[in-house]
């Protein structure tokens, strides 16, 4: 895996909670050595629960948060290294779409002149030229030119994710990281806004991180898709496979949790429990107080992210990945 | 801005106008020299010539309170401007870089505020010696803090939001993050502050100069001249009243403005009252005759409006349903469609601004009786509430008090609906009910100890307390993890086969959940039903476009690409005049646009507001 446009090496994100009176502060780790890499044109899927450090890692790969620990790699070079004037221009080649539309613009400013911002700052263009790159972007999302004016309020939802799409667009990433962006969303925009970003992934070959907690969503955008719990992943493979036959046992029950229309009648609820908290995460894998399959040395052993035998490019961390049914 | 509280702002700020204006044309008004002695009419009362009469060294009293605005206002407003720069320049970069920055800035300016202002301003004064400039500057100094601190607190709560992590991730420097961005999206309050500040400006400066710290004699100010007056109280107690009276006039004017200009600049606009029994009363026509027999729910011709400038905007148009004992309607729909107000009316919680204008909706009780809830007056609805109808809302944590234990909450529903005794082991077999782990335990814990999903187990213990008879629940699973969803959907259907003959009315926009749980289904678009039917006849094969669309744009299929309905739902203000959906659906025709369809009954149970029904299979 050579080549790769943005690769994390075993990303470590610890967040702390300052103590109170008469308690001492928690240190807690969202992210536990993720390796993950995504290649030009690329589309990467990241899914799981709250908690499972799918946000923050899309915030570390854009270094808008410093890694704890591990490095993240831009072509090849690393972030961390990097002085600040550096950073701040490889910042046009890197965006992010947020998942509230209603708070990632600027309600006071008009929408045009946001989308200009990348613009300005990179000094790509000013002006009227700014302004005609600003037409043609809103053109791009499949808005009105002439409501560049307007502010944020005046639009709705879906069209201001459309807005922000055309922000991140407008300084010519290589590689957008798309968190959520389609969760706050009617279903029946989430399709316009998915397919949006499919066309321009097809267009402009941007590489997507496309961050969600609905895998039905990833399979439709993504080749590549990873899964996430409690801030490692447990699954990595294709879309099509991980689909097809998923094998890890938080995989499964994550797919078998999403109702769908196609059975009816009451989803039996897959797993009991819920995600627990970060600041007391179990031993060994992190998964094993609500896995059906966990067996005593779970809780020892730390499952590393191993090739599935005979299974291409998917990779699982489960130590029982050859005995599971 | 809504346009009812800008004209709220014309009043005071007018009065604000004036005093400005008149202290700013003071040279040139027809007035007397203000500091020009006329020994010999000293104390003199009103007359023609000096309407507000002359003080003790004959001077006019009108000129010198004209005068003394001037002065007045100008230190008021130049400490004020001051105040303002240097203390959000201080917040703002304390708020914004946090750490050692905020030490030395919001920190330091702190302990400005722990010395009392009066002291404060008399020591500043004794150091440099009294002055108008002294006086500025050591009201600037004094309300330096308060800005600091407000914009520090705003700051904070304004660098976590998203429009500003966009511009560090566009690559923004931080001035341009700090004032393109930050500062316009904190101005409201510190405009407020600025207001508040200039009012208490100007009160200290009159107190520094009534004891001569402040503005130099002869020249006019309201402090001095209340100074002057104390000695002649007795005899022209007149003296002492005008320039009490300017004072408490412009600071209470000044006051006035800004809690006007607080209500504009606040989006959340001012607090409304619920309307009352009769103010409802009074907008809803008679009960329509029941066309048939209720079952246990019963919504007719269900209209709902939100009064607004262009008069009433129906937002629920001519909604009916029925819903028998045990049975579970799913009511699903996107945002603003109507689906949460219908469910709301149901319960009588719906908004302040939001009133029901026609139809009804009959409960039949326990003991057999109906009732239109749409006309019980508030208290009897009290009375219904948890006992016949109960509600579990979208998000958990806001329903739930964080004050109070989680037993000792669920135990006052309990108790609210007249259960005496064993409440606490009822609380524990509640818990114990709806799946928590360790009841016990729960019941001694504060919400904020329990995690999403367990709070929404709590909402839903608190809700079945009481055996309701009906069970509204609003979007209840949108906030949780699909695990958890799946629990709380298992959890429901579990609930409903245990609390026999109790039905539900499920509000939703995610069609695979209605799979999941409802019998029924009903359909809204814009305000309107446009389907109803059994759910496996509704999504097996939709007999509206709508219906059909949203099932397609599901991303489910298998399909490369996903069916997306263009456009957006038209807002209520703007509906088109035919069929609501038309503008968007791809089988419209022009009699689709002439006029709005019916709700046709195509089998018995089976509604449909498309003209085309037929034609979709």
């Amino acid at each position: 895996m050579t080549g790769a446009l943005v690769r994390g090496e075993g990303i470590t994100r610890a967040f702390h909670r300052r103590g109170g009176l008469l308690s001492r502060g928690t240190s807690m780790l969202a992210l536990r050595g993720v390796d993950i890499a995504v290649h030009r044109g690329e589309a990467v899927g990241v899914v799981g629960e709250s908690g499972c450090g799918k946000s923050t890692l899309g915030r570390v790969l854009l270094r808008l948060l410093p890694p704890t620990d591990g490095r993240v790699l831009f072509e090849g070079e690393d972030l961390d290294s990097l002085p600040a004037a550096r950073l701040r221009a490889l910042r046009r080649r890197m965006q992010l779409v947020f998942q509230d539309p209603y708070g990632s613009l600027d309600p006071r400013r008009t929408v045009g002149a946001q989308i200009a911002d990348g613009m300005v700052i990179h000094g790509l263009a000013r002006g009227t030229e700014a302004a005609g790159r600003v037409a043609a972007l809103l053109r791009q999302v499949g808005l009105d030119p002439d409501q560049a004016k307007r502010l944020p309020h005046e639009f709705s939802g879906g069209q201001r994710q459309r807005i922000a799409v055309a922000r991140a667009l407008s300084t010519q990433p290589d590689f957008i990281v798309a968190d959520e962006p389609v969760s706050a969303l009617d279903v029946s925009i989430q399709a316009q806004v998915v397919n949006l970003l499919a066309d321009l992934r097809a267009e402009l070959g941007l590489a997507l991180m496309f961050i969600s907690h609905d895998l039905h969503v990833v399979r439709h955008l993504c080749d590549r898709v990873v899964v996430m719990y409690l801030g490692r992943v447990m699954e990595e493979g294709s879309a099509a496979e991980i689909f097809r036959a998923p094998a890890h046992p938080y995989t499964r029950a994550l797919l078998a949790a999403t109702p769908s229309l196609r059975h009816r009648g009451a989803t039996a609820a897959p797993l009991a429990g819920e995600v627990p908290s970060i600041a007391r995460p179990p031993s060994g894998c992190v998964f094993r107080t609500r896995c059906i399959f966990a067996q005593p040395r779970c809780a020892e052993t730390v499952p590393a992210l191993e090739p599935l035998p005979g299974a291409g490019m998917r990779r699982l961390a489960c130590l029982r990945a050859t005995e599971l049914p | 801005m809504r346009p009812s509280s800008i004209r709220g702002l014309a009043g005071p700020g007018a009065l604000v106008l004036l005093v400005a204006l008149v202290a700013v044309a003071a040279p040139i008004l027809p007035l007397f020299d203000p500091v020009r002695q006329d020994v010999a009419n000293r104390l003199a009362g009103p007359s023609a010539l000096h309407w507000l009469g002359q003080d003790e060294y004959g001077r006019d009293v009108l000129s010198r309170i004209i005068w003394g605005a001037r002065v007045s206002l100008t230190v008021a407003v130049v400490a004020a401007a001051l105040a303002a720069v240097v203390g959000t320049l201080l917040g703002v970069l304390g708020g914004y870089f946090r750490g050692l920055v905020e030490l030395f800035t919001v920190r330091v300016a702190e302990i400005v505020l722990c010395f009392p202002p009066l002291l404060l301003a008399l020591l500043v004064v004794t150091l440099l010696g009294p002055g108008a400039t002294t006086l500025v500057f050591s009201l600037a100094i004094l309300f330096a803090p308060g800005f600091a601190r407000v914009a520090y607190a705003e700051t904070l709560s304004a660098r976590a939001l998203d429009y500003v992590t966009a511009q560090q991730a566009l690559g923004a420097r931080t001035p341009r993050i700090l004032f393109v961005t930050l500062l316009p999206n904190i101005a409201p309050p510190l405009i407020v502050q600025f207001s508040l500040t200039v009012a208490s400006a100007m009160v200290l400066e009159s107190g520094l100069s009534f004891l001569g710290l402040g503005v130099v004699p002869p020249s006019p100010s309201w402090g001095l001249m209340i100074r002057g007056a104390r000695a002649s109280m007795e005899l022209a107690p007149l003296l002492l009243f005008w320039p009490c009276l300017a004072l408490t006039g412009t600071v209470l004017v000044l006051n006035l403005l800004c809690d006007r200009l607080r209500d504009v600049l606040d989006p959340r606009g001012k607090a409304a009252g619920r309307p009352g029994f009769l103010g409802r009363l009074i907008a809803l026509p008679p009960a329509p005759e029941p066309r048939q027999a209720p079952g246990l729910l019963s919504v007719q011709g269900l209209t709902l409006a939100v009064q607004s400038a262009h008069g009433p905007i129906e937002v629920v148009r001519d909604v009916g349903f029925t819903l028998a004992a045990g049975e579970t309607l799913a009511i699903v729909g996107e945002s603003g469609s109507g689906k949460t107000l219908t469910g709301l009316a149901v319960m009588g919680l719906l908004p302040a601004a939001v009133t029901p204008v026609a139809g009804s909706i009959l409960l039949t009780g326990r003991e057999g009786r109906v009732r239109d809830l749409l006309r019980l007056p508030e208290r009897e609805m009290r009375g219904l509430r948890g006992r016949e109808l109960a509600m579990i809302f979208q998000d958990p944590s806001s329903s739930l008090n964080p004050l109070l234990r989680i037993g000792s909450q669920l135990g006052e529903t309990l108790r609210a609906h007249g259960v005496r005794d064993g409440v606490r082991e009822r609380v524990v077999a509640l818990l114990r009910q709806v799946g928590l782990p360790d009841p016990e335990r729960a019941a001694e814990a504060y919400p904020h100890e329990v995690s999403g999903g367990q709070r929404q187990r709590v909402m839903i213990a608190a809700a079945i307390a009481n055996h309701p008879r009906l069970l509204i629940a609003d979007e209840p699973t949108t906030a949780l993890d699909v695990t958890v969803q799946a629990q709380i959907l298992a959890l429901l259907a579990e609930l409903k086969r245990a609390e026999g003959g109790m039905g539900m009315v499920f509000v939703t926009h995610n069609l695979a959940v209605v799979s999941d749980i409802a019998d029924r289904v009903l359909v809204m678009y814009a305000g309107e039903v446009v389907e109803e039917g059994r759910v496996e006849d509704v999504f097996a094969v939709p007999r509206h476009p709508y219906t059909a669309a949203l099932i397609a744009s599901m991303p489910e299929g298998d399909a490369e690409r996903l069916t997306a309905i263009p456009g957006t739902v038209p807002q209520p203000w703007a509906m088109p005049a035919g069929c609501r959906f038309a503008p968007r659906c791809e089988m419209a025709i022009d009699a689709c646009r002439a006029a709005a369809p019916p709700l046709a009954e195509l089998a018995a149970g089976r509604l449909s507001r498309c003209l085309r029904w037929k034609e979709m299979a």
